[in-house]
């Protein structure tokens, strides 16, 4: 059994001159929630693509579980995809019939994970709808059980809880824990939403432009931008914005000032105690103030960190 | 048995369509509609042919007799009383008009020809009189003597491209040669006094239809032809449906599973062979009911269907073809359009087209179809047996093994490979 379930060596794909995914390599290991996390065109979806053998890198390999891709049990993979497919005129348990059917799991045993399916996903009063007449949130849910009806050891889950209403969005992410936890799968997860990446990962690759920028544990991430919390400050007039930023700097135990977006991002310990010196120092420069918020520090900042700039929608 | 659950799935979902199926069904039914009224009653025997008679002709008066006559009234008057043989039915319908208002009829196709009698018919209707009297009096003096320049012409007018035209034009002509004939025999009888003798014959011609087909009009020989041009049409709809499974993604999701690209493609074929099956039996029943002259009892039937499906197999095998190559389900029917339209002239599914060469080779005698339309005009027209559709099925089989083969080829070549 080799250490790492998915090893993609140097992959790079490119789609006319444009690289997509360039020279990325990671490891994943067993039994790990592996998130995946960069803003829209980042290059996740290519990634997990060609981890999956949708798509063949440029060059580069991806090894799964000591072996070629192309010699993989591709019933040990589940992907669900980013886009709702499914098939509008079956019923739900007609879609996990013949998905269960194309893996080969045998009748009794499709029968009774269908059940269990149904019901972990709130679904089982909808066994017999057609898939056209479900909410959104149930083809979400839904789009999610067709990937593991064959009980994959991988599971890849790409933007999974993109348009669900926070209702469905909680049940998908217990789905996704109990998966690891209860299941022992390994789940690669690619996500633009930080606090999913933040709360269901135990290790997270920031990619954007096609690049691994950095992966680790989300705690350790966030402990190499250093501590503290984050004050996020508008200004009325945006072109204030260097002199406010040149005086927050000379005051002390501030960790980093910079302006993103337009909005001065503030990092310092103890941020609450030292609002009042911010908005004195503000007001020294004769600048004002049009909003103010402060917040804890998270993935988004380690992207900020990283790129200088906000993960994009 | 994979193939069987994707059959299962494309039958759910093509019958839970229940829109894109009624177009499936409902759009060759049209056609068979439009095709049925607009031919149901050409070619049928005993229909006068509409006839426009414009007579410029000048009477002249006979040297025997000192009468005044104008053969131009004498042709047009016989042309009016001119019969069905064995029959009460006019052979045509006569109108006598001005020469612009017959080219507006013509044009219009309201008439099907126009006979224009030119000024000096009479005069050369008399001069043949004058020549057989004198052939027949003193032919030695005859031989020697030359003929009058009195020459005529009777102008037969019509639209070329009209079917009818032609079917009037050749009756006109011959009753035109028999016209002449009969005149130079009844000179003769008048000058000897007794009955000529018909002038002896050595070839003779008689139309003789197939037995049953007597009343056939042109429906009956484009009915089977309609119901291959419905098969045609699937390839569209086969295509389409491929390629929004492409579309939607479910393709995707089916590739990264176990199955093979023989299970999606052989699985889809049982649906639409369903759908082939009861195509033929609606067409076939919409045909029957506005006038297709079916032959055969239900075995024909049998036959049909079997044939019908091995076209529908080759139609479901040009779709993978046409879905390997497009990006959507609108280019796909837009492609398929393209190809199954010109492709059902190709295989004579309107009418019997010649081989089409292309560098020499009868480039229709490889498409499957041709031989589906021969199979199915000798099963439902001709009421014939396996006997007679023992060599199209033979071939179109082959043919329709080879065009499968490539579309899974192509197909899987294309859509359930990893993307390069």
């Amino acid at each position: 059994m080799a250490d790492y379930i998915i090893e993609t060596q140097d992959i790079t794909r490119e789609f006319d001159g444009f690289k997509a995914v360039d020279g990325l390599s990671l490891q994943i290991k067993k039994g790990e929630v592996f998130g995946f996390l960069g803003p829209n065109g980042a290059g996740k979806t290519t990634s997990i693509n060609m981890m999956v053998g949708l798509l063949k890198p440029t060059s580069g390999q991806v090894i799964i579980d000591g072996q070629d891709m192309e010699k993989f049990d591709k019933a040990a993979i589940g992907v669900c995809p980013q886009e709702i497919v499914l098939w509008d005129n079956l019923t739900c348990q007609e879609c996990f019939k013949l998905m269960g059917d194309m893996y080969e799991v045998p009748k009794d045993v499709l029968k009774q994970r269908i059940g269990k399916l149904l019901e972990d996903l709130f679904l089982t009063d909808k066994a017999n709808v057609l898939v056209r007449n479900l909410s959104g949130g149930m083809k979400r849910r839904l789009n999610l059980a067709l990937a593991v009806v064959h009980q994959p050891e991988i599971v890849l889950l790409d933007e999974p809880s993109e348009g669900l209403d926070p209702q469905s969005r909680r049940v998908l992410w217990e789905y996704i824990i109990s998966l690891r936890d209860d299941e022992g799968k390994t789940v690669i997860l690619t996500t633009h939403l930080m606090d999913e990446a933040d709360r269901l990962s135990d290790r997270v690759a920031i990619i954007d432009h096609g690049k691994l920028l950095k992966l680790d544990t989300p705690e350790n991430l966030k402990k190499e931008i250093g501590g503290g919390d984050i004050v996020e400050i508008t200004l009325t007039d945006a072109l204030m914005n260097g002199k406010v930023i040149g005086k927050l700097e000379e005051m002390e135990n501030v960790l980093s000032v910079l302006e993103v977006e337009g909005i001065i991002n503030l990092r310092a310990l103890n941020a609450v105690g030292k609002l009042p010196k911010i908005m004195d120092g503000i007001e020294e420069v004769g600048a004002r103030m049009a909003d103010l918020s402060v917040r804890q520090n998270t993935l988004e900042d380690v992207f900020i960190d990283l790129t200088g700039t906000r993960l994009r929608e | 048995m994979k193939f069987f659950s994707i059959a299962i799935k494309d039958l759910k979902e093509l019958v839970r369509d229940r829109k894109g199926l009624f177009f499936i069904m409902l759009f060759p039914v049209f056609f068979m509609l439009v095709f049925g009224f607009a031919f149901g009653g050409m070619g049928e025997s005993n229909t006068p042919h509409k006839l426009a008679i414009v007579n410029y002709d000048k009477p002249v008066t006979l040297p025997t007799t000192g009468e005044s006559v104008n053969f131009g009234n004498n042709l047009t008057q016989l042309l009016e009383d001119a019969k069905y043989e064995d029959s009460d039915v006019h052979l045509f319908n006569v109108t006598k008009m001005s020469e612009n208002e017959a080219d507006e009829l013509l044009k219009s196709r309201d008439i099907d020809a126009a006979l224009i009698i030119p000024d000096n018919f009479s005069e050369s209707v008399l001069a043949l009189i004058n020549h057989t009297i004198m052939t027949t009096t003193n032919p030695l003096a005859a031989s020697e003597s030359t003929p009058p320049d009195a020459t005529s012409t009777l102008i037969i007018r019509g639209d070329t491209g009209f079917m009818n035209f032609g079917v009037s034009q050749s009756i006109l002509v011959g009753v035109l040669a028999q016209y002449q004939d009969e005149i130079v025999i009844q000179t003769q009888n008048a000058v000897r006094g007794t009955p000529g003798t018909q002038p002896t014959v050595f070839l003779n011609s008689k139309v003789e239809p197939i037995e049953g087909t007597q009343n056939f009009t042109t429906f009956d020989f484009i009915a089977p032809g309609m119901i291959v041009f419905a098969i045609l049409l699937l390839a569209t709809a086969v295509a389409a449906s491929l390629t929004r499974e492409v579309e939607t993604g479910t393709l995707a999701r089916l590739k990264l599973s176990k199955m093979r690209g023989f299970d999606l493609l052989f699985g889809g074929l049982i649906p639409w062979s369903l759908v082939v099956v009861v195509q033929v039996i609606i067409l076939l029943v919409v045909a029957v009911a506005i006038g297709f002259h079916w032959q055969g009892g239900i075995n024909s039937l049998l036959w049909s269907l079997l044939v019908g499906v091995i076209g529908g197999i080759a139609s479901i095998a040009l779709g993978m073809i046409i879905a390997a190559f497009v990006q959507n389900d609108r280019q796909a029917v837009n492609l398929g359009t393209l190809i199954t339209v010109p492709m059902s002239f190709l295989v004579g599914a309107f009418y019997p087209l010649p081989d089409v060469e292309i560098l020499g080779v009868p480039f229709n005698a490889f498409l499957p179809w041709t031989h589906t339309v021969k199979a199915l005009t000798s099963l439902l027209t001709y009421g014939g047996g396996w006997n007679e559709i023992a060599y199209p099925v033979v071939v179109s089989v082959i043919l329709t093994v080879i065009l499968f083969a490539i579309g899974v080829v192509v197909f899987s070549k294309n859509r359930l490979k990893a993307e390069n």
